[in-house]
């Protein structure tokens, strides 16, 4: 483990080297350390398993250095990186590979410049850093005794699986540049995203524990969550292919939220043309009630930062307000080619994002912190269910994807936990898992909100880096198509 | 000096003598693996005829398999190394580190396996299927050495690429193009004896760009060209038979094309479909290739990447079960070329050809050793990672339908009334792949035998079984194509692989805007 003094220090080291070098305009030097931890969990009552299939885990720390040279009256910029060197060797090395790799960029302005202060100080918890191995792999048991409980509870013994993971992300970096950024950052996430399933009654559920700190990490509930979750929903029904109002439940609408909305609200998808917000800024793009927006300096947020990997201050960046497109995320290369006399972006996306968290080997890209999905008139669970009357209420989706596109925006995704069907405006019967794919468009769905509620929860999808804090949404005409249920 | 491929000469003999001398002093291990792997590559990109970015760089890092404790049970530490750690001796004190991490989690896990037995009465020891040990040095097998080519020669023809494309018509809004090029090289290690050496050169290019016709939405291309081969892959010698700029630009006619084309519209019905090489290659990966990797048959991928419609259990699953029309085969096949070749897999068990559908009967599920013990199974050799720091899953290779006898010509031709779905886009697949919606990057309507009219936004969904036991025709067309990004496990691992197929012909619903 590296000391996040150990990281100042180098990065204060290295920029002092650094501006003494021949050709050397500006310079940036980032130093991360990460490590992360996954428990695999596997349980299958009826076949052979390991429960923890493995406890295992990544680790990296060095540094990054993005050094800007002047060549004539042209300035080129370069990158370049050392892994598990902090020492004045490593600097001399990711120099050298800065110079090799430097070319002259016409959208490059400058390294970024610093802003006001941030807010978040502290935030991070000394015990998650210090975790012992044996407590860790305890995190995973304790999940797969939360679920099993509950289906014991219920009278259920076989055909059991329970599946997912407890992950712990511990991160520390610090950057320190020519045009006076000078910050450190220390961060610590324990995620479980539990999946339970009663295979024989073709039943799935799924759960969850999102925190910052340990003593607030509840792997057990997480566990219970699914499994009561699969027994809530034994006995589905199918459904007609059709036209129907739903209640996105709040993993799916982080799963659209992930996969669509927040990928189409980056500057990078503006830059490729790749959007279907393309030229909107400004305009409404979808139902007055809503607003989205990205914010890194909520406390106890689990996609909380204090600094980007640029030492931006994170904050709030309205992305949509009153169903009205209003902004992009932004890194600083984005943030400064887009910049005009009307729009003028705050580069509060800049992230070193890899699986393996603030990654020094890597420039900063664009990634969200936490996505906040709100309305301006909230309602209750119940009332939006009331409000629909006769629809579906969506628990969980499956492998949502932008099925033409992000520009055209049609997306396409499967239906398999977590669902109910709505008569008399009450969840009723459970919808049947994995018999039906939702085809529809997210600029429609975004017209189409009848309601959000007040209650949301933090909440990650799989392979995506984003916490969305998610409410469930009415929507209506959303199509439904009915597909093969698991061939058994 | 820059640390390379050859940097492992001098670390044979110390990570295997650090390996047995560990394992011969831990209580209790049962087994450790090693793998230990530097790559060297370059890279750049550009933006409308703009360079963005070069990079010339190495990539080290090492990962531990551990199985301890009473209940044998898995244990894993991966790591990233530099340059300061390529020495002898700091390279030995690093990996001894790594497995007593692996080894101390190993144990945890194995302790509490034990206490918690009498609750979770399916939980057993960690069983590896037995394999052929074996010691092999694999070199890297190219035409044009990666290492030979300059930065900036890899710059030039990424740039003039992106440049030309940017050129070709008014309507094309943005291009990019990305060139990478190199080789890796990865020792694996063993308990049991293993030393692999394997070397396998990469080299790839990816195209990106929109073109916007009037009011309409962009369309949108992004493809590639790629294989474990040297620079020649650049130059021509891929599944294409064209140099990555000739690609480049065929790509780009095609997308303002179909830029000013006509969305296609929805079906309800089913429709006679035939569907092109490049088309089956994302077909064969989603409905041929994951439902059949064993680690989603024994439901070990539940909360992920999903399960198999193939198999319930042991008593009750689809092999030897007719699951497809006479008229298809299938197979997965490391030991040819494509992005899924390898002579040794991340746990040393040697490569093979393996027949996963014979005449629409499924023969065999693809596996790794533990997957194998469980299945009674013999271990197949497909189990990968994208680096050593990070486990091994179960993977499909080079997954492919088989080739049949009919002329493709042919094929379109007998057709009255149907479509032609040219080239794959995008996949949703549901849980247990039993069901497909995959888009097209063009759709054209054929009749009485003609391709009459091109359609853009078009794609197919069916029921995996359906589509497979409805095929009527299989061309003589065979083609392997790169896919460069399968993700699975968690953290995610993105993985190439190799796929393909001929042309074919089925049944299936038309998906459109």
């Amino acid at each position: 483990m590296i000391k996040i003094e150990d990281l100042q220090s180098s990065v204060h080291d290295a920029l002092k080297y650094l501006k003494g070098r021949k050709g050397v305009v500006d310079a940036e030097v980032f130093a991360s350390w990460n490590d992360l931890t996954t428990i695999r969990l596997n349980y299958t009552s009826d076949i052979p398993c390991n429960g923890i299939q493995e406890p295992k885990s990544l680790q990296s720390y060095g540094l990054g250095v993005l050094v800007t040279f002047k060549r004539g009256n042209r300035t080129e910029v370069g990158f370049g990186s050392v892994t598990n060197d902090l020492t004045r060797d490593g600097v001399s090395e990711s120099l050298a590979k800065a110079k090799r790799n430097r070319l002259h960029d016409p959208d490059f302005k400058t390294l970024p410049d610093p802003l006001k202060a941030p807010t978040l100080q502290n935030y991070h918890d000394h015990n998650v850093m210090k975790i012992s191995d044996g407590d860790t792999v305890d995190l995973g048991w304790r999940v797969l005794e939360g679920s099993l409980d509950t289906f014991n509870a219920g009278g259920y013994k076989k055909s059991i699986i329970i599946g997912g993971d407890v992950t712990i992300l511990k991160e520390r970096m610090a950057v320190k540049s020519t045009r006076g950024i000078d910050d450190f950052d220390e961060t610590t996430s324990l995620a479980a995203n539990i999946t339970a399933m009663i295979e024989n009654r073709n039943v799935k559920g799924t759960g969850r524990s999102l925190s910052t700190h340990l003593n607030t990490f509840q792997p057990e509930e997480a566990g219970r969550e699914a499994a009561g979750s699969a027994i809530r929903t034994i006995g589905g029904e199918c459904l007609k292919s059709g036209k129907y109002p739903v209640v996105f439940g709040k993993q799916p609408v982080a799963d659209i939220a992930s996969n669509l909305l927040i990928p189409s609200l980056k500057l990078t998808s503006v830059n490729a043309s790749n959007t279907s917000f393309l030229r909107k800024l400004g305009q409404n793009i979808s139902s007055r009630n809503l607003n989205i927006y990205d914010d890194g300096s909520l406390e106890g947020e689990v996609g909380s930062k204090k600094i980007t990997c640029e030492g931006i201050p994170t904050g709030r960046t309205d992305l949509i307000a009153n169903g009205i497109l209003v902004g992009f995320l932004a890194n600083s290369y984005f943030a400064k080619k887009f910049k005009n006399n009307i729009y003028h972006p705050i580069p509060r996306s800049g992230f070193r994002s890899s699986s393996l968290g603030r990654d020094y080997k890597i420039r900063a890209g664009i990634s969200p912190t936490n996505v906040i999905i709100e309305g301006n008139n909230e309602t209750t669970k119940e009332d939006l269910i009331h409000q629909i009357q006769d629809g579906v209420y969506i628990g969980r989706i499956w492998y949502t994807y932008p099925i033409n596109g992000l520009a055209v925006g049609d997306f396409t995704s499967t239906i398999i936990a977590d669902s109910f069907l709505i008569k008399d405006g009450k969840l009723c019967a459970p919808l049947k898992p994995n018999t039906i794919r939702i085809n529809t468009n997210i600029n429609n769905v975004l017209q189409n909100i009848i309601g959000i509620t007040r209650e949301k929860r933090s909440t990650s999808v799989w392979g995506s880096g984003a916490v969305i804090i998610a409410p469930e949404i009415a929507v209506n005409e959303v199509q439904l198509d009915t597909i093969a249920s698991p061939i058994r | 000096m820059k640390p390379d491929i050859k940097s492992i000469d001098k670390q044979k003999k110390i990570a295997s003598e650090t390996l047995l001398r560990r394992y011969e002093s831990l209580k209790d291990c049962t087994y450790l693996d090693l793998r230990l792997g530097i790559g060297e590559f370059k890279s750049a990109s550009s933006e409308n005829g703009t360079p963005k970015e070069v990079m010339d760089d190495y990539e080290a890092s090492f990962g531990i398999r551990a199985i301890a404790g009473e209940m044998p049970s898995w244990g894993f530490y991966g790591q990233s190394i530099g340059k300061k750690n390529l020495t002898n001796e700091n390279v030995a004190t690093l990996l001894a580190s790594g497995i007593d991490i692996a080894y101390r989690r190993a144990r945890a896990n194995a302790k509490k396996k034990l206490e918690l037995k009498k609750i979770f009465d399916s939980l057993t020891g960690v069983r590896l299927a037995k394999i052929n040990v074996c010691q092999d040095i694999i070199s890297a097998d190219f035409e044009i050495d990666p290492r030979s080519i300059s930065l900036q020669k890899v710059l030039k023809t990424s740039n003039d690429a992106s440049r030309q494309m940017k050129n070709l018509d008014p309507s094309v809004q943005f291009t990019a193009t990305v060139i990478k090029t190199g080789i890796t090289r990865e020792l694996f290690c063993s308990s049991e004896g293993a030393m692999i050496d394997q070397s396998l050169p990469l080299t790839m290019g990816i195209i990106t760009l929109s073109a916007q016709k009037g009011s309409a939405c962009p369309e949108i291309c992004y493809d590639y060209v790629g294989d474990l081969r040297g620079w020649e892959v650049i130059e021509g010698k891929n599944c294409y038979n064209v140099s990555f700029h000739n690609f480049a630009i065929e790509r780009t006619k095609d997308t303002i094309e179909l830029a000013g084309a006509e969305f296609l519209k929805t079906t309800i019905d089913k429709v006679v479909v035939v569907t092109d090489p490049h088309f089956n290659t994302l077909l064969a990966h989603e409905i041929v290739g994951h439902p059949t990797e064993a680690d989603r048959v024994l439901k070990m991928e539940t909360a992920y990447a999903g399960r198999s419609w193939l198999f319930q259990s042991q008593e009750k699953n689809q092999i030897d079960n007719r699951i497809a029309s006479p008229l298809v085969n299938a197979f997965s096949d490391p030991t040819i070329m494509g992005f899924g070749h390898y002579k040794y897999d991340a746990e040393g068990t040697p490569a093979r050809p393996i027949t996963v559908i014979k005449n629409g009967i499924l023969k065999s599920f693809l596996n790794g050793r533990e997957t194998a013990a469980i299945l009674e199974q013999e271990p197949n050799g497909s189990m990968r990672a994208i680096t050593p720091s990070m486990v091994p899953l179960v993977r499909m290779t080079n997954t492919f339908f088989g080739p049949g006898r009919k002329n493709p010509e042919s094929i379109i031709k007998e057709v009255d009334d149907g479509y032609y779905i040219v080239r794959h886009k995008t996949p949703s697949i549901s849980e247990s792949r039993e069901n497909f919606r995959i888009s097209a990057q063009k759709v054209y309507k054929i009749e009485n035998g003609k391709l009459v009219k091109l359609y853009r936004g078009g794609g197919i969904m069916a029921n995996s079984k359906d589509f497979l036991m409805s095929v009527d025709a299989v061309g003589n067309d065979f083609k392997m194509f790169p896919i460069p990004d399968c993700g699975k496990g968690q953290p995610m691992q993105v993985m190439k692989v190799g796929n393909g197929g001929p042309t074919l012909r089925s049944r299936a619903r038309l998906t459109g805007y």
